[in-house]
């Protein structure tokens, strides 16, 4: 074949050289190269397979020249593209080493470690994880390395607001799913791991969601990365809500569409980027997929979106709705189905709808509900969902169990029991703290329907002790590219985040209530970060004294806290503390 | 008949009998075997046979009509019967779904031969599954007549046979939901962390060797985020080709730099670390910061090791990082199933980074991260699926924690040792009377995975379902899990089966390894009575042998 190249390259250049000398009479010309050209042709006869490749050029050869020349300049350019491969281009950028610079190189490179060895700046946050003994429920015994033990405590730690937990039913249900299935579902749902109990979680999904279908993901932390790239690639196009979690941002990293940011819950500032986008997209042929993602209770700052207002800005401009309901399922809304049952929004307005089963539904994994062509087109393309084995059966059937629980037990109103208790406990707290939290160190940032209640240090008193607005890097934003460089280690956010652990620890010594705080990898995070917010977990089977309790010791600490850290010299006495924490 | 999934049917059989039926009892101690590479040794290439051209080319033609087929199908679908797909145009102004470029090879070949997967069970997957019969009634529908069939199960990944619904580790399981409740309540962070999970965390730690470790919950998401606290843009990590998605995944979320060898090729890893090293990053020629060379223990797809004695050879000349993933090779592998550091008798303090899955040997589900304390006390805070995602309910862990000791010989002394024997023995069993009958497999010896080779697209659905109704249920994998000639079948050995069992499928598969013809290895890879000769024996011939011969060092 390379020989055949040859011969033809060389024909090439002669047939070039040939035309310069000619007389520009085109039949001359032609005449003359035919001939040349039928000469140089039966040198082909020689080389192996030769005879094909000139009973092809014969052929085709029809007695015109120049459509031979113009089909080798095709072959020519053709063979070039195909040998310049990809790499090739950065070809100039490879230096030429000998071996033995090689060896030289290899031995005098000093890499870094695995992993940085944790300071005690970062370290004393290590030690204070509360350890639950036994039971999680609404009151456990716990036991952190920096307080020691605690044999009853109130838990408002626990993303369990319902207390299913500790509900008979789904621990039977569970019992009895381990009984006749064993633990594990031990493969993937596509190769022999989906039960009828999966599918019977699929079908009260959907029934309890009024969805057309649902699918399952065995953890909820990965269910947006993968449903998300599933459907939006290079070229689609997403408007997202800047306060979105964390699991989202990287999920939109890694699906490579183009982002638009719009601010945190502000209906304007996405109705003035979706109309200055439409006459761009109205021209786009054919039309990419294109999506509006938000949270519908925030994780990071506890407020809700405002669902009937994205709801009319998408079917205006067509966009689809992508909506993540990790922590509204099980809690907004009468009986607990989420944002669009909470504004009486339908939920067929919503095209994508995740959520999780490890909170509310005191169980685990993810979920994802809506139309046919999108749940069907994820079992086979969704990589978290193929790639990985399926929800354990028990975890299948206790989800199941807690739907039951609770829409069949209702009152009469139709409001679910347990959803209303939730509603009420949450606005009683809110209330209460807002009334009570009136010394300018804490304030309540969350909605009122939020069951986690976000209490975040005082905007005036944050100033005071010189604390930034906000933590982290704004490049996502700016640039729909996430930073290159991680976002480090910040002195402020520890000392924050100390702050509120030391209003955590009193909490838990002087009341027995356990607390806990916004707790983030700010390295990861590719969005500005807020501040760390104090937060209170609502849960059902908690008495309101205990509530009131929590109330006035918060109070109390809080004034002393706020007496105790006046300035930015108390912050820096923190700073030596929190090394020996 | 309906075209929901019924309830599991009632099952009337005694307690023993379904036992039994979970996992079989062991007849004699002929079928134990102990595996390990023996120390020094170089671990053999392992030889992956050629078809006779004549299969190579039948399918491609295959794959060729079938596009041409479905191409013509998606001209005249489009006009006559434009309702079927809607889901692929343009509607009121809104995108399709997915591209139907993208979804023809799912809409026109997969579809097809759609029986073959998914098939709902229920029950234990334990040595038989039982699955839901049901017809195709349209081309996403199925009708279910209720009943359902138990079919010998060489599909689950059930290594140890630990997927039961008696024992020991299912009342400890149902103990963990009396004690702990079923569900965790919250990342590991906030309250999510129980006794349960530090002891579960020291018991896989001590069982692995190393000092501490963190358990997640579910295997992909191990993968999937964990990169990123390892490493950043000026780090390189160099991973196998045929690394698991999750990995690839966790890799790309990472931002780091990535160059992929050849897979399992030493030689391309050695050169491809030693330029790299020298070139340093791209265009700034700057040192790269670390390099991690990311493998996994048993390859899920070929069957093939690691050649870990080589890699840590590497690493420790060039001071690179090692992750590896033991997915498949955790429990599995090893006189005392602690993995491919066990098999190749290498402290498992020589590996940086051990990540591994509770899905596949223990019957639990779930992963973890295993290492130096520094290492898992810096991922504690760092790890983003430890800190955002829920942390593992407690009867997984009692799970987790009830096997392992199993394995150690805590709990049940004896049966742990058995359970380790027995998949070791099994594996080379069936590898053994598979080659012997003339099938080309791939594979390193001792891998309890065994892909058979199928090559035409049509004998995935042919040998699917006659081995359904020779209640025998195997998984088949095609393009895009293979390269797009070889589909194959992929039989996952267990403790569970029996001698009898491993019998039974190895004369099935040899009647339908005649019919559709299949036995057509060239004796490469060994099974040869006669060296030089392809490996033809009938079946009588290698179940007289097979229990002796399997237990030879080399299989052959």
């Amino acid at each position: 074949m390379a020989s055949q190249e040859n011969v033809q390259a060389t024909m090439s250049t002669k047939l070039v050289t040939a035309t310069t000398t000619l007389q520009p009479s085109f039949e001359q010309f032609s005449s003359i190269l035919a001939d040349k050209f039928v000469g140089y042709l039966d040198y082909l006869n020689n080389i192996p397979g030769g005879t094909i490749v000139l009973r092809y050029i014969k052929s085709s050869y029809k007695n015109d020249p120049v459509r031979s020349l113009f089909e080798l300049c095709l072959f020519i350019l053709a063979c070039n593209y195909f040998l310049s491969s990809k790499k090739k281009e950065n070809r100039s950028d490879i230096l030429d080493f000998s071996e033995k610079e090689i060896d030289e190189l290899c031995r005098q490179w000093e890499p870094a470690p695995l992993v940085e060895k944790l300071g005690p700046q970062k370290s004393w946050d290590l030690r204070c994880t509360p350890e639950i003994k036994g039971h999680n429920g609404a009151m456990v015994q716990v036991t952190t390395p920096h307080i020691g033990e605690r044999v009853k405590a109130v838990n408002l730690a626990s993303s369990d607001f319902l207390n299913l937990n500790e509900s008979e039913a789904v621990s039977s249900a569970a019992k009895s799913c381990i009984s006749t299935c064993g633990v594990g579902s031990c493969g993937p749902p596509n190769f022999y791991g989906t039960q009828d109990v999966h599918v019977r979680l699929e079908e009260d999904l959907s029934e309890y969601l009024d969805t057309e279908q649902a699918i399952l993901y065995g953890q909820d932390f990965t269910t947006a990365g993968s449903v998300i790239a599933a459907f939006l690639k290079r070229g689609d196009l997403c408007v997202v809500d800047s306060g979105i979690s964390l699991a989202l941002q990287k999920a939109l990293v890694v699906s490579r569409c183009d982002l638009e940011w719009y601010d945190h819950n502000d209906m304007d500032h996405l109705d003035r980027i979706l109309s200055e986008l439409s006459p761009i997209l109205d021209k786009q042929k054919p039309i990419r997929r294109r999506f509006i993602v938000t949270e519908a209770l925030f994780s990071n700052y506890g407020d809700i979106a405002d669902l009937p207002k994205i709801v009319e800005l998408k079917n205006k401009y067509k966009y689809r709705l992508f909506l993540d309901e990790t922590l509204s399922i099980g809690v907004l809304g009468d009986t607990g189905k989420g944002l669009p049952e909470y504004y009486g929004v339908p939920r067929s307005e919503i095209a994508i709808t995740i959520g999780s089963f490890a909170l509310s539904f005191a169980a685990s994994g993810g979920f994802c509900v809506g139309v046919t062509p999108m749940i069907h087109h994820q079992r086979i393309s969704s990589l978290a969902y193929v790639f990985s084995a399926s929800l354990a059966p028990f975890s299948a059937k206790s989800a199941s169990s807690a739907i039951k629980e609770i829409t069949t037990k209702t009152n009469s109103q139709g409001k679910s029991v347990l959803i209303s208790s939730l509603h009420e406990k949450t606005s009683y707290l809110y209330n209460q703290l807002k009334k009570t939290l009136t010394n300018r160190f804490f304030s309540i940032v969350s909605s009122p329907e939020s069951p986690i209640i976000h209490l975040s240090l005082d905007k005036e008193y944050r100033k005071r002790l010189n604390l930034p607005i906000f933590y982290g890097n704004t490049e996502f934003l700016l640039n729909g590219k996430p930073a290159r460089k991680s976002n480090g280690f910040s002195q402020r956010y520890n000392l924050e985040s100390y702050i509120l652990q030391k209003v955590i620890d009193e909490v838990l010594i002087r009341e027995n209530i356990l607390l806990t705080r916004s707790k983030n990898a700010l390295d990861h995070e590719n969005l500005p970060v807020a501040n760390p917010h104090l937060l209170i977990m609502v849960n059902v089977a908690v008495s309101f004294e205990a509530l009131d309790k929590l109330v006035k010791t918060l109070e109390d600490i809080s004034h002393e806290m706020s007496h105790k850290i006046r300035n930015q010299e108390d912050l820096q006495i923190l700073e030596q503390e929190l090394l020996t924490y | 008949m309906s075209y929901k999934i019924p309830n599991a049917p009632v099952d009337t059989r005694s307690p023993e009998e379904l036992a039994e039926r979970e996992y079989g009892r062991l007849k004699s101690d002929d079928y134990l075997y102990v595996s390990r590479h023996p120390v020094g040794e170089p671990l053999p290439t392992p030889v992956d046979d050629e078809p006779p051209y004549i299969i190579y080319i039948s399918t491609y033609i295959s794959y060729l009509i079938l596009i041409i087929i479905g191409h013509i199908r998606d001209f005249f679908g489009k006009i006559f019967k434009p309702q079927d797909y809607e889901d692929l145009v343009e509607k009121n102004g809104y995108a399709p779904w997915y591209d139907g470029f993208e979804s023809f090879y799912v809409r026109r070949l997969k579809l097809r031969i759609d029986d073959c997967f998914a098939r709902p069970i229920h029950g234990v997957p334990g040595r038989f599954v039982k699955c839901f019969d049901r017809f195709r009634s349209s081309n996403l529908r199925y009708t279910y007549t209720g009943t359902s069939t138990e079919c010998l199960n060489l599909s689950s990944y059930n290594y140890l046979g630990f997927a039961q619904s008696q024992g020991v580790c299912t009342s400890t399981a149902l103990k963990c939901v009396d004690d702990y409740g079923t569900s965790a309540c919250s990342p590991r962070a906030h309250c999510g962390t129980t006794d349960l999970h530090r002891e579960c965390e020291r018991v896989v730690a001590e069982y692995l060797n190393q000092d501490d470790s963190i358990v997640i919950s579910q295997g992909y998401g191990t993968n999937a985020n964990l990169f990123a606290s390892l490493v950043d843009p000026e780090c390189l990590i160099i991973s196998d080709e045929l690394n698991h998605a999750s990995i690839r995944f966790g890799i790309r979320l990472s931002g780091a730099s990535v160059k992929v060898f050849k897979h399992n090729d030493m030689n391309d890893l050695n050169k491809l670390i030693r330029n790299s090293i020298a070139q340093g990053q791209p265009r700034t020629h700057r040192s790269w910061k670390k390099i991690i060379i990311a493998v996994e223990g048993l390859y899920s797809m070929e069957g093939n090791m690691v050649n870990l004695p080589e890699i840590v050879r590497l690493k420790e000349k060039y001071r690179c990082y090692l992750f590896v993933d033991e997915a498949h090779s955790i429990g599995a592998l090893g006189p005392e199933g602690r993995g491919v550091c066990d098999y190749f008798s290498i402290p498992h303090s020589k590996i940086d980074v051990l990540m591994g899955t509770f899905t596949k040997s223990f019957g639990a589900t779930g992963g973890y991260i295993s290492g130096k304390q520094e290492l898992i006390d810096a991922l504690r805070i760092n790890y983003i699926t430890n800190i955002y995602g829920e942390s593992v309910p407690p009867p997984i862990l009692g799970q987790i924690i009830s096997s392992l000791n199993v394995l150690t010989g805590k709990l049940n002394k004896g049966e742990g040792v058995e359970r380790l024997k027995r998949i070791a023995f099994n594996s080379r069993y069936l590898r053994l009377g598979l080659k012997r009958l003339g099938f080309i497999v791939y594979g390193s010896d001792d891998s309890p995975v065994i892909p058979l080779l199928l090559f035409l697209p049509a004998k995935m659905p042919a040998v699917s379902r006659l081995l359904y109704d020779c209640n025998i249920a195997v998984v088949v994998v095609g393009y895009p899990a293979t390269p797009l000639s070889s589909s194959r079948v992929r039989l996952c050995v267990s403790s569970a089966l029996t001698k009898e069992d491993l019998d039974y499928v190895l004369t099935k598969f040899s009647e339908i390894g005649d019919l559709t013809y299949l036995k057509f290895s060239s004796g490469i890879a060994g099974g040869s009575k006669i060296p030089g000769e392809p490996p033809r024996w009938s079946i009588e011939e290698v179940l007289e042998h097979n229990t002796e011969d399997c237990k030879k060092p080399k299989l052959t």
